[in-house]
């Protein structure tokens, strides 16, 4: 076929021209600064491929029809013709989307260590059993973190609030992990620590320090002594260079006294600043304060930013929002004040790095469905509401908030050489109807939406099949739907509300009343006959009857 | 302007030669006499929800004094209307909430608790008309509430039916006063100071007490003062809306108010395991006004995320539809219920007459609201996309015919 | 009636003196003993408190009294590994490895007498707190005095793994200490080789006189020093024991996750360890059966059906755990003499459901006393064991069961059988 001949050589020919290409059209190229993924494959080595479907990577690209293959828990590839070992898992999603596993900031310690418990007070006994043991030893960890940290009691205290919460309380049997994943996040933030949520171990899961110092914006006097501390670090690091420099044995070294250490952290590059502020005012003043010293700051809340968004712009801000928040304007302001919808949009224009986070950081499970992290692809969708692009929209809930938490050379995109966390979903991750369908976490199934109780009944899909290596029959076809997407080429999608791309799912109501959805099944409730889970035991024939309905609690 | 209008209507004229658009209907709009307001408004798509659930693409709405005139494709305007084009928008019927407090903006003036049954208080006089969180439930769609007392007592009183106008006075707003009972079956109006209604069974007494009394006076052909608007529900010239919550309360309520009472009756919230009842709803022909929750885990405790309003939607009860119960749920996130019901597989179709037509018929008010319909009040929204998703924005609100927000004018309030 | 007035015949013929009571013969209807299975017919020669034969349909040896139980069904006396029955309820608040749950033991108190009324003749103190409380005591319900009464001192180390930094963290600062001790110890051991060697290279050099200094040299080898390493403190010999293999340990776990908890501060080390978890609706542990199955460790649980989180369909923990491989000891409910009386009943539950049957029978014989590490001694009926024995009238799940007699080491302490 004349065709074929074209496509092998137009795949020659892209090959050939790969290095000069400056946008890889199929991501071949290692990222900058590493060494190229080695291509000696040792027998240890794993492979999952995920084959024919849309493929969002999250840096504004889609990738139609394409193959991505993950080896040892890290993307290898991602295009057309990618070849497939032999003994790789292979995930058949034509007709799915891949994207990048979301991050969630401000995530509450429930989704990592929770346990199921529709009492909320279970948690707090829980943590009181151990708190009584906890206390003695939990001042021994605060004096050798005082120690560490030269003595910066209130940094040392933050340190180790998150030190004792983190991987050492993680539970990856967690209900409420389980429905984070379920949501398409895959990785969260707590206590400024970037977490990862696996599911089959304990160790790995926090992914770095969060490269993250807090500093308190709070009240006049919190502010007089932030500047203080950092003018002080500063005044040190001038001497402490000079000193070094001079290189003179014999004059002492300037003493660290009462410098603050995350000061100097951040001065030195080692570390980011993180306050929370709302007000305009109190934004205007840590955008002077990043422009004297020379940091770019996260600021978490960002209420008012709207307002004095082209500073916090020329300041280098990254703003975590909440689209939805709302605090009425007073009215005894004269200018602008308040929330705005269009907070996300307009800092974004500015040139602010916008993340958003969910209403709220727990799993809500009491019935109010759409304001809890579960949510968050819905907070994306109203910053998109407030005029962000799509596209910025998805990486506000995925590549920003991982850049703030210094491991963007891991997450947030699907890049050649970072972490296989990705989702496979019926349709665009931020439309209301898709739900996800798998969700991966370092290229193993950490979420199966058919395999959990949860939501297996809501809007059913069918199975999507993984197999062991690609069977015979479909070798061929791989290969043609591989060619066949070759003509099409990747494009880089803008806006995809656009109407670029055909949506899967109708976007506007139906005219016919009462028809469900045109789904290949039809939804069926099954409030009594949950799908049993595959290792449990049948209960025996003379089952007793359930037991009686607990009291309900009042609605709020 | 007026050219380009003439050049669209001279295309379509010529597309409508050829197309088949089913059921005529009026195909011009009427001319304006004197001292008559008009507006015709053009739209990208216009979703009528009416009888044939048609959806005009694009679409033109036009009114006169506040009543629908003319829905349908574009068509030649009369002289004197005031036009306005929003050719990029949706034209979508206005929301209505069954179950707001928002009346007096705030959480308080929701209770008087003293009585255990307050049948002759009103919800009226606390509202603020024109207040903030009505203008911003105006602003995100919703254009009709029915502001009620709050549930701390078994009846808690008479509701009114209020259009959200943004500044306005009671008068011009509101729509029915009262416009129905409030009642609270179970889940909230029990007594804990020692009068009757600690238990279900005292709860129980106390409404059949009251209404006992009612229906009395209705059969002497007495008027009873203290009791006037109760009476008036049981001769079912008001409806009633009852709070209830749990399979066995939100069955209670089906039971008394409809099979005992035969009033016109809809059950509110349905929540905390009350959708496993939906069936007995359903061959009782009870409406179900659901919300704020909209899904169940630990009362069903079936392992899975029960999807409630999916559940109550697929039994088939007459006229379904969802409320925030405000401001437990802002008002202006009334949108979010109809959102995450369609997520759950209530096709999205459903869901947006479940905020709209729906609530309407449910109440029988839908000889003026829920669809975009010739005879109906102008409470016409803009929309930039489809109003389930969050993604879409309003661009213009208009009430009776008459723009109440506009995003060009007053920026985005949601 | 019949049965009752037929034993005490038995035993009034069979024992005529106090001395002739230290050999006797039991003949039941059925034992079930464990260690052997079922045995119609069984005949239990017992001598001076402790069993000596136990065969089916033994002929005895003329001489030895007899007692004819032919409808009883008899089983090894009913442990419970882990209870703080007879001790302060309220406890204290400690975490100090060293403390001694038989600190708290009061002698000569009813609620020993109603315990072996219930048929359970042995128990398993274990001491109040969290972390690492410290050690438990194996204790037979009957005995004037504090050292009549135990058995086994320490019995078990009670642990509790959680997962959070500070429970972790008791489990590793007590590995290091024991480290340093090791080290300790081993430095010591350096220097007295040392010093061994100069000392040798002191007398090699006198040995040149040898005739000299004979009897020096008879002295010095006489006087030879041995190596005595210095004790351990109190709060690092438990771990010592630990480690060395003469001490087990029992740890509590709330969740599936505190097992990976647990292994991540256990690392390398090797200790005998069983897991206890009480079990509440809701809970995960059905994660880790497996896992447990596969070590072929030992669990403790309650005889308690549970929800499957989140739903109300009914788990066996211990079936599947059992199932899965792991070895299964059942104590009762709570810590009261109404709960230990209802102890088989819930247990018999548990086997309606689906537990294998010996396996149930086992978990509250011969695994608790394993727990206790006194699993050669108790838990079994069979030759060489303290004759502890329990008497009933039918299958000892049958909840319509008469409780005949409680044995307590070779003696009848307890129910109708008492002479």
């Amino acid at each position: 076929m004349k065709i074929r001949n074209l496509i092998t050589l137009l795949t020659a020919a892209s090959l050939a021209a790969l290095p000069l290409m400056p946008f890889a059209r199929a991501q071949d190229e290692a990222p900058e600064g590493e060494a190229a993924p080695t291509e000696v494959d040792t027998e240890k080595d794993t492979y999952v491929a995920v084959v024919g479907a849309d493929i969002y990577t999250g840096t504004g690209e889609v990738l139609r029809g394409a193959t991505m293959l993950v080896r040892s828990g890290k993307i290898r590839r991602i295009g057309y013709d990618v070849f497939i070992p032999e003994n790789a898992r292979v995930v058949h999603a034509a007709g799915y989307r891949v994207y990048p596993g979301m991050v969630a900031l401000s995530a509450s310690t429930r989704i990592t260590d929770g346990t199921l418990s529709a009492d909320p007070w279970s948690a707090v006994e829980d943590a009181v059993h151990g708190r009584a043991v906890t206390d003695k030893v939990a001042d021994e960890l605060v004096e050798d973190w005082v120690e560490e940290w030269e003595g910066d009691f209130e940094t040392a205290q933050a340190f180790d609030e998150a030190a004792l919460r983190s991987s050492d309380s993680y539970d990856p049997f967690s209900s409420y992990l389980v429905l984070t994943l379920a949501a398409g996040i895959t990785s969260v933030e707590s206590s400024n620590l970037p977490i990862k949520l696996r599911r089959d171990k304990i160790e790995d899961v926090v992914m770095g320090d969060g490269g993250l110092v807090a500093f308190n914006w709070g009240g006049a006097d919190a502010r007089r002594t932030v500047r203080a501390d950092f003018e002080k670090a500063a005044a040190y690091l001038r001497e402490f260079r000079a000193w070094e420099a001079a290189g003179d044995k014999s004059v002492k070294e300037p003493s660290r006294r009462g410098v603050n250490s995350g000061a100097l952290r951040v001065l030195k590059g080692e570390a980011r600043p993180k306050f929370s502020a709302d007000g305009a005012n109190d934004l205007l003043g840590i955008a002077r304060l990043a422009q004297t010293f020379g940091f770019r700051p996260v600021i978490d809340g960002c209420r008012e930013g709207w307002i004095v968004a082209d500073e916090l712009g020329r300041a280098g801000v990254t703003a975590i929002v909440q689209p939805r928040e709302r605090r009425a304007k007073d009215e005894m302001m004269v200018g602008p004040a308040g929330s705005s919808i269009e907070n996300a949009a307009i800092l974004h224009k500015a040139g602010v790095q916008v993340a958003v986070k969910a209403m709220n950081g727990n799993v809500d499970l009491s019935g109010i469905a759409g304001r809890d992290i579960l949510a968050l692809a819905l907070d994306a969708g109203f910053a998109v509401r407030g005029g962000m692009s799509d596209a910025a929209a998805l990486q506000s809930v995925t590549l920003v908030p991982a850049r703030i938490l210094g491991v963007d050379h891991r997450i947030g995109s699907l890049e050649i050489g970072k972490d296989a966390d990705f989702l496979i979903t019926d349709g665009d991750l931020l439309h209301y109807e898709t739900h996800v369908q798998l969700a991966f976490v370092l290229g193993e199934v950490a979420y199966d939406k058919n395999a959990e109780l949860y939501y297996a009944h809501i809007r059913p899909q069918p199975p999507i099949k993984i197999t062991e290596g690609i069977p015979p029959a479909e070798e061929t076809k791989a290969a043609e739907d591989g060619e066949s997407d070759e003509t099409k080429g990747a494009e880089k999608a803008g806006d995809d509300s656009e109407g670029k791309d055909p949506e899967p799912k109708p976007d506007e109501p139906a005219p016919k009343p009462d028809e469900p959805t045109p789904k290949p099944e039809e939804p069926e409730p099954k409030p009594d006959e949950p799908t049993p889970k595959p290792e449990e035991p049948e209960p025996k024939p003379d089952e007793p009857a359930p037991k009686p309905e607990e009291p309900p609690t009042h609605p709020s | 302007m007026k050219l380009t209008l003439l050049k669209l209507a001279g295309g379509v004229m010529s597309v409508l030669a050829f197309a088949d658009l089913g059921r005529a209907q009026t195909e011009s709009l009427p001319a304006l006499e004197p001292g008559q307001r008009g507006i015709a408004i053009h739209v990208g798509r216009a979703i009528t929800l009416d009888g044939d659930d048609r959806t005009h693409q694009p679409g033109l709405v036009a009114a006169i004094d506040g009543r629908i005139v003319y829905v349908g494709r574009p068509s030649a305007v009369p002289a004197g209307y005031e036009v306005v084009e929003r050719p990029q928008t949706w034209a979508v019927p206005g929301m209505i909430d069954l179950h707001a407090h928002i009346g007096s903006a705030g959480f308080g003036d929701l209770n008087d608790s003293v009585f255990s049954v307050g049948a002759e208080l009103r919800s009226a006089p606390a509202i603020v008309p024109g207040n903030p969180l009505l203008r911003t439930a105006c602003a995100a769609g919703v254009t009709t509430l029915f502001l009620i007392p709050g549930s701390g007592t078994s009846i808690g009183g008479f509701g009114t039916l209020f259009k959200t106008r943004t500044r306005t006075t009671f008068d011009r707003a509101v729509f029915a006063n009262p416009g129905g009972m409030k009642v609270a079956q179970t889940h909230n109006p029990e007594r804990r100071a020692g009068d009757v209604g600690a238990t279900r069974a005292g709860l129980s007494w106390v409404l059949a007490e009251v209404n006992g009394r009612a229906r009395a006076a209705n059969a002497a052909g007495v008027e009873d003062f203290a009791l006037s608007a109760l009476q008036r529900v049981h001769r079912r010239e008001l409806p009633v809306l009852i709070h209830c919550a749990g399979s066995d309360g939100t069955a209670a309520a089906v039971r008394m108010w409809k099979l005992q009472y035969d009033t016109h009756s809809v059950i509110s919230h349905g929540s905390l395991g009350g959708h496993r009842v939906a069936a007995f709803a359903a061959a009782a022909d009870m409406p179900v006004n659901h919300g704020p929750r909209t899904q169940d885990f630990f009362v069903s405790r079936t392992g899975a995320v029960e999807p409630s309003a999916f559940h109550y939607w697929k039994s088939g009860l007459p006229n379904f539809s969802l409320n925030t119960d405000s401001p437990v749920i802002p008002q202006h996130e009334l949108l979010l219920q109809g959102t995450m019901s369609a997520r759950q597989g209530v096709p999205s179709s459903q869901a947006l007459r479940a905020l709209t037509l729906h609530p309407a018929r449910a109440f029988a008010i839908d000889h003026r609201l829920g669809s975009l319909e010739v005879g109906k009040d102008a409470d016409v929204v803009l929309w930039s996309g489809d109003p389930l998703d969050p993604r879409s924005r309003v661009e213009t609100v208009l009430i009776e015919g008459e723009i109440q927000y506009d995003r060009a004018v007053h920026g985005q309030w949601f | 009636m019949k049965l009752f007035a037929s034993a005490l015949l038995a035993i009034a013929t069979a024992l005529p003196s106090a001395a002739a009571q230290d050999v006797f013969a039991l003949r039941v209807g059925r034992a079930e003993t464990i260690g052997q299975g079922t045995l119609d017919h069984a005949v239990i020669l017992v001598e001076n408190g402790v069993i000596t034969v136990v065969g089916q349909d033994l002929p005895v040896e003329r001489g030895i009294p007899i007692i004819d139980l032919p409808d009883a069904v008899v089983m090894p006396g009913l442990i419970n590994c882990r209870t703080r029955i007879g001790v302060d309820g309220r406890g204290g608040g400690g975490a100090d490895i060293a403390a001694r749950a038989s600190a708290e033991l009061y002698p000569r108190q009813d609620v020993w007498e109603e315990l072996l009324a219930t048929g359970t003749t042995t128990l398993g103190i274990y001491p109040p707190g969290n972390g690492i409380p410290g050690l438990a005591a194996a204790v037979r319900p009957a005995g004037d005095t504090v050292a009549a009464m135990v058995l086994k001192d320490p019995a078990y180390l009670q642990l509790y793994l959680r997962s959070d930094r500070g429970s972790k963290k008791l489990f590793t600062d007590a590995f290091e200490k024991l480290d340093k001790y090791l080290e300790k110890v081993a430095k010591e051991r350096e220097k007295f080789d040392k010093d061994n060697e100069k000392s040798k290279d002191k007398d090699k050099d006198k040995d040149k006189d040898k005739d000299k200094d004979k009897d020096k040299d008879k002295d010095s080898k006489k006087n030879a020093p041995e190596f005595k390493p210095s004790q351990p403190d109190d709060d690092v010999r438990p771990v010592l024991d630990l480690i060395t293999g003469r001490l087990r340990a029992v740890i509590g776990i709330r969740k599936a996750g505190d097992w990976l908890h647990l292994l991540d501060v256990m690392g390398e080390r090797k200790f005998e360890f069983d897991l206890q978890c009480d079990l509440r609706d809701d809970l995960d542990l059905f994660y880790i059966a497996e896992e447990v199955g596969k070590r072929g460790l030992r669990v403790i649980f309650d005889p308690t059906i549970i929800q499957h989180p989140g739903t109300r369909r009914e788990r066996s923990m211990p079936a599947e755990f059992a199932k899965a491989g792991a070895k299964l000891a059942l104590s009762p409910r709570s810590d009261s003499v109404e709960a230990h009386r209802d102890w088989l009943n819930q247990v018999g539950e548990l086997v309606r459901y689906g537990l294998d049957r010996q396996i149930a029978l086992r978990a509250v014989t011969l695994e608790p006393a394993h727990v206790l590490g006194l699993g050669d001694k108790l838990g079994s009926i069979e030759a060489g064991r303290t004759a502890n024995l329990v008497f009933f009238d039918r299958d000892p799940f049958d909840p319509a069961r008469r409780l005949l007699g409680v044995m307590l080491d070779g003696r009848f302490v307890s129910g109708e059988l008492l002479p």
